[in-house]
């Protein structure tokens, strides 16, 4: 934990002047630092060398990433419960993704996603089969609620009117807080979702 | 709460502003609810920054936090299922980093990212497990899953709700956190 409170090139320094004898190992991260993810995950093993010392590091899951990667350009992460809904794509056409993220696959959402659409925003609940997506269709912007076990899509609509922007749904999916524009300025309504 | 079909067919659903902040009617934005949906956290504007604030629901009373409201700007907040974490972005100098602020304790945890990695977005799972980041790296977009197992302790549903920030209880509405 403490360790997490220092830069992650103060950690190394840290490292480098508590432990001796594993000094190729250190001078390998320490080249590795400036390569991105290489570098954490060699810190990594620099942590399960030290035992306690470097405990609390947060671990990539790089299993996973690597399959994100594969889907192209990704963003607009949300997380809740095992579930992980993020926008995806590649040229351009954008698709919401549900990841279960215990076992490493996406799940289908049949009838949410469609070509003409372009998504800005997604939430997930606990369950995650509950959905919220602000998404561009038809030259506007639109807030849908998706049920995933009934595969259906259902407008909310924004009242007083405005565009919608960002989302945050509540692990039981009931409640929906939404970014909204409204004459220039950014609000946030919250929503009773029956 | 008003539930009730609607003359298209739909549903009239219940719906209210956040709660008053008493920072005048300037912008909110980046709404993130806690897992039991208690807590509401968004960015306003203070002193020119953007700042994360806090608030119980439906009272909208304020909450303070710790180390983090000197942080600032601040943005992409995302909290726990009782509302013990509150994970966002921040800026230092020209770098900007994940930090999570533990409410119980009072701790600020800055999550370590590779320096070519510009953090955009995060989400922080409700259990307090997992940790998920948007970085723009080489120009592309990716998001990049961190475990956080070992590093925090779970906030599961049941738990205690955390109403101080290690600085004792909330303050009024009307008062700056």
């Amino acid at each position: 934990m403490t360790m997490l409170r220092r830069s992650p090139g103060r950690r190394v320094s840290l490292a480098t002047r508590n432990v001796t004898g594993v000094g190729s190992i250190r001078r390998r991260c320490l080249s590795l630092l400036h390569l991105g993810w290489s570098g954490l995950g060699c810190l990594s093993l620099l942590a399960l060398g030290l035992g306690g010392c470097m405990a609390g590091m947060p671990t990539p899951m790089a299993g996973l990433d690597r399959q994100l990667e594969q889907a192209g350009n990704s963003r607009a992460p949300a997380l809740s419960g095992r579930w992980l809904a993020l926008i995806a794509g590649r040229g351009g056409r954008d698709q919401v993704l549900l990841v279960d993220v215990e076992r490493g696959l996406p799940v289908p959402l049949p009838g949410l996603n469609r070509p003409d659409a372009q998504p800005m925003s997604v939430a997930v609940n606990r369950e995650g089969n509950r959905l919220a997506v602000v998404r561009q269709l038809d030259g506007r912007t639109e807030l849908v609620l998706y049920r995933r076990e009934l595969m259906a899509l259902e407008p909310i609509a924004m009242q007083p009117s405005g565009v919608p922007r960002r989302i945050s749904l509540s692990g039981d999916g009931r409640q929906l807080a939404v970014e909204v524009s409204r004459g220039g300025i950014w609000q946030i309504d919250l929503i009773d979702i029956p | 709460m008003l539930f009730g079909p609607t003359g298209c067919g739909g549903w009239s659903w219940g719906r209210r502003s956040a709660g008053p902040i008493g920072l005048g009617d300037g912008n909110r934005q980046d709404p993130a609810l806690s897992g039991n949906g208690r807590l509401l956290a968004s960015i306003v504007e203070r002193g020119g920054r953007e700042t994360v604030i806090l608030q119980e629901q439906p009272s909208g009373r304020l909450l303070p936090l710790g180390p983090l409201q000197r942080q600032q700007p601040h943005r992409s907040p995302s909290l726990s299922w009782n509302g013990r974490y509150l994970a966002v972005l921040v800026q230092q100098g020209s770098r900007r980093l994940a930090v999570i602020e533990d409410r119980a304790t009072g701790q600020l945890q800055r999550l370590p990212l590779p320096a070519d990695s510009e953090p955009q977005r995060l989400s922080l799972a409700p259990d307090g497990r997992r940790l998920a980041i948007e970085v723009v790296r080489g120009g592309r977009s990716q998001v990049q899953m961190f475990d956080l197992a070992g590093l925090l302790e779970p906030d599961l549903p049941g738990g205690l709700p955390t109403t101080g920030g290690g600085l004792g209880g909330g303050v009024p509405a009307t008062g700056k956190p």
